[in-house]
């Protein structure tokens, strides 16, 4: 599925009523790019993109994706909108076997059988290796290779826009290094990508374009070039030393 | 000596049945939903009282009620999970274990308005019919509601492992919000198997009320027993409540073929111990959760 844009206007959001953690964000990820979040802790870069996947309420602002509003969306019908989410941590089902959690990933063809097989053929042709292990529980496998099956769930219902948080956590180097390359190869594919990583060299590594954020505001932002430089002083101004 | 091993066997198979249908939806409800549902043997009350009304108003056979009870029941999950439950999501779990318990004391004191504190039976005409297989003697009634708990719990479990939205609905206990991405609606599935909750307690009344005599003020025997089974076997499992349910009757029918009558529960009580020392984590894993 070819991607569309996401824009974000004045967005004001946060997890109580009246305790606000961005106040006013805007940001576009357009498509066919991978967009990135940045910003020290407390910045307000994952509760973005849950705003963005509908699990924290808009308090102020719009959403959009594409031509549709999606600001007051339920989490649960983004998926059918065409936007994907990975969440934070691990999450897979863990006492449900790799091809049990894969399958749920196109829970919005439950109606349509056919279609639901031939996502999840079209899944495990890409990812082989999931294929050999389909009858183990997903949590009965390392974090990587649970990371995959969270990946390989994602693209079941083939989402054009992708929520990404933090896909590196926990991961051995080896392991986050395949992660990116899949983002990229989503990216490739036309995908939109709005990703948020602690990794901060990584996570510029295959940024087309990069977001700052600061106590829940839009700090700086600029094309990947921009950021390449002095990483090491954008981190230390986070830091405040 | 064998034949009477074997009868007691057979027996304790048959009890520990019974007991796994109690406990089923019981099991279910706390093990996915983390819902301390206490009102359910108020619920089995009402499935017994139903097949009892059935069989005397309409001459319907408990066998045919017992499907009738499922889709009763069902709706009335659903309404108890629209009224109470779902506004109990925002609350303390404690909130929910009173508002359940008040649930379980009205549906009690509505039954015996209803239908008296007298005791009752259900005679069909296949009651005093008794098998014979070899030396074994096993009264027929016994032999049904065997073969319909297994059917009921055959269902639950297929429903769970080999569907769609059975996976779902495990999917859905084990990560929430992994289940919300995919565009699961997390509020229907929980209605739904609450419902299902219930819809198990009165299909499991009308197949109690089969070979047990019953009354309103009765039913809190059926939650310590529902209890027992799901706290030595854990929640959520279909398979898990009847290997529970199956050890326990086979525990009762062996004990008291052995012991002096007034030492079966407490060796039953003493297995509980036993294993939520073992086990420790107990209901207090579920308590952590909210509704």
């Amino acid at each position: 599925m070819t991607g569309s844009d996401l824009r974000i206007r004045d967005l004001a959001a946060g997890y109580f009523p009246g305790h606000l953690v961005l106040h006013g964000v805007n940001l576009t990820a357009a498509s066919g790019r991978v967009t990135v979040i940045l910003g020290p802790n407390g910045a307000g870069k994952s509760t973005l993109l849950r705003s963005v996947a509908g699990y924290v309420t808009a308090e102020a602002g719009q959403i959009w994706a594409g031509d549709a509003e999606i600001t007051r969306l339920p989490a649960f019908a983004h998926i059918e909108q065409g936007i994907g989410f990975l969440p934070q941590g691990r999450s897979t089902f863990p006492d449900l076997t790799v091809a049990e959690n894969i399958e749920l990933g196109g829970w919005i063809f439950r109606s349509d059988r056919r279609r639901l097989r031939a996502a999840l053929d079209r899944v495990f042709a890409r990812y082989p290796v999931l294929a050999e292990m389909r009858d183990r529980p997903a949590g009965s496998l390392s974090g990587g290779q649970q990371r995959t099956v969270e990946i390989a769930r994602l693209l079941m219902a083939d989402p054009g826009i992708m929520l990404i948080d933090e896909p590196s956590v926990g991961l051995a180097p080896g392991i986050a290094r395949q992660v990116y390359r899949e983002l990229k190869a989503f990216r490739d594919e036309g995908r939109t990508i709005l990703l948020v990583d602690q990794d901060v060299r990584a996570a510029i590594a295959i940024a087309d374009y990069v977001y700052v954020l600061s106590s829940g505001r839009n700090d700086v932002e600029g094309d990947r070039s921009s950021f390449e430089g002095d990483l090491g002083a954008m981190v230390h101004r986070w830091l405040g030393v | 000596m064998l034949t009477s091993a074997l009868q007691v066997i057979v027996d304790g198979i048959l009890l520990g049945l019974v007991y796994a249908v109690a406990a089923l939806g019981l099991s279910l409800v706390l093990g996915i939903m983390g819902v301390i549902n206490v009102a359910h043997s108020a619920f089995i009350m009402l499935g017994q009282f139903f097949a009892l009304e059935m069989l005397e108003r309409l001459h319907l056979d408990p066998v045919m009620s017992c499907l009738l009870a499922i889709p009763v029941f069902f709706g009335a999950g659903a309404l108890v999970y629209r009224l109470i439950i779902t506004r109990m999501e925002r609350t303390e779990q404690n909130q929910g274990l009173v508002a359940m318990f008040g649930l379980m004391v009205l549906i009690e004191n509505v039954g015996t308005i209803l239908w008296t504190t007298n005791t009752r039976v259900i005679t069909v005409p296949y009651s005093y019919y008794q098998m014979h297989l070899g030396a074994l003697t096993i009264p027929g009634v016994r032999v049904v509601v065997g073969l319909l708990a297994l059917l009921l719990i055959g269902a639950f479990w297929l429903f769970l492992t080999h569907t769609l939205t059975g996976r779902a609905i495990r999917g859905m206990a084990q990560n929430r919000d992994a289940a919300v991405a995919v565009g699961i609606r997390v509020p229907r599935l929980s209605m739904m198997m609450f419902a299902l909750g219930i819809a198990s307690a009165g299909a499991a009344g009308v197949i109690i009320a089969m070979v047990f005599p019953f009354a309103p003020q009765t039913q809190i025997e059926w939650l310590s027993w529902a209890f027992l089974v799901v706290i030595l076997g854990g929640f959520g499992r279909v398979e898990n409540t009847l290997v529970a349910a199956l050890l326990t009757g086979l525990v009762q029918t062996i004990a008291t073929a052995l012991l002096p009558f007034d030492y079966v529960y407490l060796l039953l009580y003493v297995a509980l111990a036993t294993v939520l020392v073992a086990r420790r984590e107990g209901l207090r894993g579920v308590m952590r959760r909210t509704i």
